[in-house]
């Protein structure tokens, strides 16, 4: 079969055209990228964490395993956690493991114990959450604490660093020495050594006991 | 301070029966505020100055009240000093016992110089009388209570009126100063 010059140069272009576009598409258009699996989270080993506001230290905790994933810091096994109050540590902290929110400059801290040796203060509750922003450690749940002879105890605390105000509410019981408090909201000045109390009080005190 | 807490209502309870310290050894003496909304304060207590105060003088239906054993005092505001054992009760002040109550004004205990002072409207109801004067001074060493101005003894059978009045608890002796004048409705001599 003979084919006529038009029909030649007709297959010739369209043999072209179809190198070209199959060249752009092979060399120049990449297909999508297969999924990737990608660790979720960082494990970093001994390392040593340290919470800031305007640049002043507020915690700092030394611990053998940190779990990073997103904006959440997760620290276990670690010795304690020291406390900050004008650059000089002023509370250590013992807990089980430590959750740091970094966004949100909050760390919960489980099973915890917070001490003062210098005070004898010393402080013991299930969860602690310490918030960086608003410089105050809350207790949702129940709280027990020994300051100065005092032995407290309350279903929920919040306790602001700055004022050093202890906020105690629902079923607060303070025991000094003999004497029972039972209140159901009270506001401890710790610098101060003063007590407001709200709603309804009953002290109990024992007679023939020492103080 | 637990022993001056509990001595206060001890000594409290000796003033106004006899009531002895071994009694009261093991027993609980209380603190009540009461009618208290949860929002409101109802006072405070200072544990470096030693006091504790409360004031529910502006809340209906509100009260403090002190028990040990058989002996209750009330009132709306309180002052407590730990330091020097003092303590004050104010608006609608009221202690009472078992066969007596008194009411005043004012109520205050000095625990250190263990005296009972009540101020403006007393008002003693014992047994055998009633005693109404402007103030009441208790000595408890001398167990004497001196009752001065406007004071009015009145018995079942009548009434003495004058200013100046002591009570010798323990010899069970009264004894009037100045002039005294009263009524008696009916006085046996026989008795003498």
């Amino acid at each position: 079969m003979k084919l006529s010059s038009k029909v030649k140069k007709a297959i010739i272009a369209l043999a072209i055209l179809m190198i070209a576009v199959y060249s752009i598409f092979r060399f120049f258009v990449e297909p999508p990228a297969p999924p990737i699996s990608v660790p979720p989270s960082v494990q970093l080993l001994e390392s040593r964490l340290v919470g800031r506001k305007d640049g002043l230290r507020q915690w700092e905790i030394l611990a053998q395993s940190v779990l990073q994933a997103g904006d959440s810091v997760t620290l276990t096994d670690f010795d304690e956690i020291t406390m900050f109050q004008d650059q000089e540590p002023y509370l250590f902290i013992d807990a089980d493991t430590a959750v740091w929110d970094r966004k949100l400059e909050i760390l919960h801290l489980y099973e915890s114990l917070v001490r003062d040796e210098d005070d004898g203060f010393y402080l013991e509750s299930d969860l602690l959450i310490w918030d960086g922003a608003k410089e105050t450690l809350t207790s949702p749940g129940p709280v027990f604490m020994l300051w100065e002879g005092l032995e407290i105890q309350a279903e929920e605390m919040l306790m602001e660093a700055q004022s050093n105000l202890v906020y105690l509410q629902d079923d607060v019981r303070i025991r000094d020495g003999s004497m029972l408090w039972r209140l159901e909201y009270a506001v401890y000045d710790l610098d101060h050594g003063r007590m407001d109390f709200y709603g309804s009080v009953v002290l109990e005190g024992e007679v023939g006991d020492d103080e | 301070m637990n022993r001056r807490f509990v001595g206060v209502v001890i000594v409290l309870a000796l003033l106004l029966g006899g009531t002895s310290m071994a009694r009261a050894e093991g027993q609980v003496g209380t603190l009540e505020i009461t009618g208290v909304p949860a929002d409101v304060n109802a006072g405070r207590y200072d544990r470096d100055a030693g006091v504790f105060s409360a004031d529910v003088s502006e809340i209906v239906g509100a009260l403090i009240t002190v028990k040990l054993e058989d002996v209750t005092i009330v009132g709306k505001t309180m002052e407590w000093r730990t330091d020097d054992n003092y303590l004050f009760f104010t608006v609608d002040a009221k202690l009472t016992q078992e066969d007596f109550e008194l009411t005043g004004d004012a109520i205050e205990y000095f625990g250190d110089e263990k005296k009972l002072l009540s101020e403006g409207n007393v008002v003693v109801i014992t047994e055998d009388a009633t005693v109404y004067a402007d103030h009441l001074d208790y000595d408890e060493e001398t167990d004497e209570a001196l009752f001065t101005g406007n004071v009015k003894v009145v018995f079942s059978d009548g009434g003495l009126e004058g200013e100046r009045f002591l009570m010798l608890l323990e010899k069970s002796e009264l004894r009037f100063f100045g002039s005294f004048q009263g009524e008696f409705s009916d006085v046996n001599s026989d008795e003498d």
